[in-house]
């Protein structure tokens, strides 16, 4: 013990957990008194995100709101923890698993002219399920743990079964690529076969789980659009993989084949991102925050790329390969903007109350789920409250 | 064993803040920081990793029988608190009893417009906390297993487990979980684990002055809420209802080990009305999820097609 802890007026000096224990007094043992405290107000906390606040509706917003009460207009759920690793490994992801698909498709074509393709395809997969676990693991809150996701197998979690394919997916799609970055015997390269296809198989659900992921969550517009968006996000990593080989430059039949996939994906995600408002749309107050804020922003913005790069696509075949290029490129950040933006309106859609409360008054929570069942739909009323949230007569006072 | 939990009886609550300090002081949490929210008389502001228990603090525009001001006595005479007066009494008991001047009550002064807003004025207080649901969305969500049921029916996250995916924080219907992020791991409410495996009565009950957070048996807790919600109607008080008492009352959760007596809609308290676990409807999305990569699939086979007849 130094001069500093023996005088009380420099306590101050002793760095500050906001326990106020003295160490010389009583000892940590409590149930909290394992967490970790760096800073004890402020961002650092992770109490406040003011950055990606200024961006989106003030609060004042949901105060306003004629729709019905609140708890002075703070948002009932946690906005979501996660960083731009996420949104950034759901693109990476889908890139790679459809890759992996893509691939596979061109070595069942077979001949001369997809080898670079397939040689391609292969190499995107194996290096994007790296960079893809490389994402996961950075935005973990305690990196070091990553292999507890493994610890589990846990089918109610969507989480838990995406690490599942990843981590097959990975394997497999970096056996399938280890011809192509060293020399090796031909039974290498026939095993190489048999990992492509697996990898293709698991690609599949690679790229579509990451809709479920975000729609098994209490976030009332990605619950709401739970049947758009897996299929929104499995068609985007087809459009992708099909647009980063445009990029690339994939000669061929094969570079034509890519083109082609990628196309007819480009024109499904475009029909699916206004399925996506249309789903969300059944209540207008969760359907906003695909239309305001950043995540308005940035869906816009990814249905532009998208249309322009398809308007590139077909204009008239005159300089063939420079087109492609930019068509690729064009798409390859549509897709990127369309997840980061969904991203940033499930965040928006956290922070209002409003979201929250009036899909549930409007039936569907869980009384959604007894009128498919057929039970009569049950919404927990108060006395003197109809179950769509209206005051009756005898509400609140004496009667 | 048994399963225990909380009713947490609003009507009771006077705002303290005990349950908070308690919890705080028990758990060894870190402090908040010690700053204003500037929008109510509610400084803690919301469950978060370090605040296990929140006391909200509800301005209402409407009467509630048995709160209001002495002025609305002088105004009304004793009827004003008639129905709170105690059996067998002639007259109510408060501080009114004692002050109420006979000369203003027959010469009603004007009220002024603070004095009619105050007239038409209600706090309700609600000590918030996690609702250990009987079908917990955080459970079925955590990818590591780091979440788990106690043997007293609580929802426990297991610090050593939890690598801070932060997936139990978007699956919480109630917004009660979160990651620290200078710690990296969920936090929430563990139904004081330590205590009841000692068997003592969570921090937060045990230090209540008012006997607004009841712990105890679920059984127990279920049949005195239901006694309590019955005596308030008959009272006066007729918005008195239990929010999540059983699995008929909030099918989304099948019940709520801390269940609360409101008295009014869920909403005033900064509560979901029909809170759903998020992996209830997630079949559907599943199934959507399998159309879509089938017809990516069908799509990949349309380019090998396409590429062979050209």
């Amino acid at each position: 013990m130094n001069e500093a802890g023996t005088d009380p007026t420099r306590e101050s000096a002793r760095p500050r957990d906001g326990r106020n224990v003295d160490p010389r007094l009583g000892e940590l043992l409590g149930e909290g008194s394992a967490q970790r405290v760096r800073a004890l107000d402020g961002p650092a906390a992770g109490r406040d995100r003011p950055a990606e606040r200024a961006w989106d509706e003030p609060p004042a917003d949901a105060l306003a709101a004629p729709e019905g009460p609140s708890y002075y207009g703070q948002p009932v759920l946690k906005e979501p923890v996660w960083r731009w690793e996420i949104p950034a490994y759901f693109f990476v992801g889908g890139l790679a698993g459809a890759s992996a698909v893509l691939g596979a498709a061109a070595s069942l074509a077979g001949g001369e002219g997809t080898a670079t393709l397939v040689r391609r395809c292969r190499l995107v997969a194996a290096g994007g399920a790296a960079a893809s676990a490389v994402l996961l693991v950075r935005d973990l809150g305690r990196p070091a743990r990553f292999l507890n996701m493994l610890r589990v197998f846990r089918p109610t979690s969507p989480m838990n079964m995406g690490t599942w394919v990843l981590t097959g997916f990975g394997a497999l799609s970096g056996a399938a690529a280890l011809p192509a970055l060293v020399a090796g015997p031909r039974a290498l390269e026939r095993s190489a076969g048999v990992a492509a296809a697996g990898s293709a198989v698991l690609g599949l659900p690679l790229v579509g789980y990451t809709g479920v992921l975000l729609a098994n969550t209490a976030v009332p517009v990605w619950q709401a659009t739970r049947n758009t968006l897996p299929v929104l996000f499995a068609f985007s990593g087809a459009v992708s993989a099909g647009a980063l080989f445009d990029l690339w430059r994939t000669p061929g039949p094969g570079g034509e084949m890519a083109h082609r996939f990628g196309l007819v994906a480009k024109g499904a995600e475009l029909a699916l991102s206004r399925a996506l408002h249309r789903e969300a749309a059944a209540v207008p107050r969760v359907e906003r925050a695909l239309r305001r804020g950043r995540g308005g922003f940035l869906l816009r913005t990814a249905r532009g790329l998208l249309l322009a790069s398809a308007v590139v696509d077909l204009l008239p075949e005159r300089t063939w390969r420079r087109r492609h290029a930019a068509s690729g490129a064009l798409a390859l950040l549509g897709t990127l903007a369309l997840r980061f933006g969904v991203v940033a309106a499930g965040r928006a859609s956290a922070r209002d109350p409003h979201a929250t409360f009036e899909p549930q008054r409007a039936g569907r929570g869980a009384a959604e789920l007894a009128r498919k069942e057929g039970a009569r739909p049950r919404m927990p009323s108060p006395p003197g409250i109809d179950p769509t949230g209206k005051e009756t007569a005898e509400h609140g006072a004496a009667p | 064993m048994q399963e225990m939990g909380f009713f947490t009886d609003t009507t009771l609550c006077i705002g303290c803040k005990a349950c908070e300090v308690a919890c705080k002081q028990w758990n060894q949490l870190p402090d908040d920081g010690f700053s204003l929210t500037g929008m109510s008389y509610d400084n803690t502001g919301a469950l978060g990793a370090s605040t296990w228990r929140h006391v909200a603090f509800v301005e209402r525009t409407e009467p509630l029988p048995g709160q209001g001001s002495p002025r609305d006595g002088i105004e009304a005479g004793a009827g004003a608190f008639a129905e709170l007066r105690p059996l067998g009494q002639p007259a109510p008991t408060s501080l009114l009893h004692d002050v109420a001047p006979t000369h203003l009550a027959d010469v009603p002064a004007a009220l002024g417009p603070s004095q009619q807003a105050l007239g038409k004025f209600s706090w309700l207080m609600m000590s918030d906390v996690c609702k250990h649901c009987e079908r917990a969305g955080c459970l079925e969500a955590c990818p590591t297993g780091a979440i788990l049921r106690t043997e007293f029916g609580s929802v426990y996250i297991q610090p050593d487990v939890c690598n801070g995916c932060g997936y139990c924080v978007s699956a919480c219907p109630f917004g009660v979980v979160d990651r620290r992020e200078d710690d990296g791991r969920a936090w929430k409410c563990t139904l004081c684990y330590d205590r009841l495996e000692g068997g003592m009565v969570p921090a937060c009950a045990k230090a209540c002055p008012t006997a607004s957070i009841q712990f105890g048996p679920l059984e127990d807790l279920r049949e005195r809420a239901r006694t309590r919600v019955e005596q308030l109607r008959s009272r006066g008080v007729g918005g008195a209802h239990l929010y999540g008492e059983s699995a008929q009352s909030q099918p989304g959760t099948e019940g709520l080990h801390a269940f609360f007596l409101l008295c009014d809609r869920p909403e005033v308290y900064g509560l979901p009305p029909d809170p759903v676990v998020p992996t209830a409807k997630i079949v559907a999305s599943w199934r959507a999820m399998a159309t879509g990569v089938l017809s990516l699939a069908a799509l990949a086979l349309g380019a090998v097609l396409s590429a062979r007849r050209a």
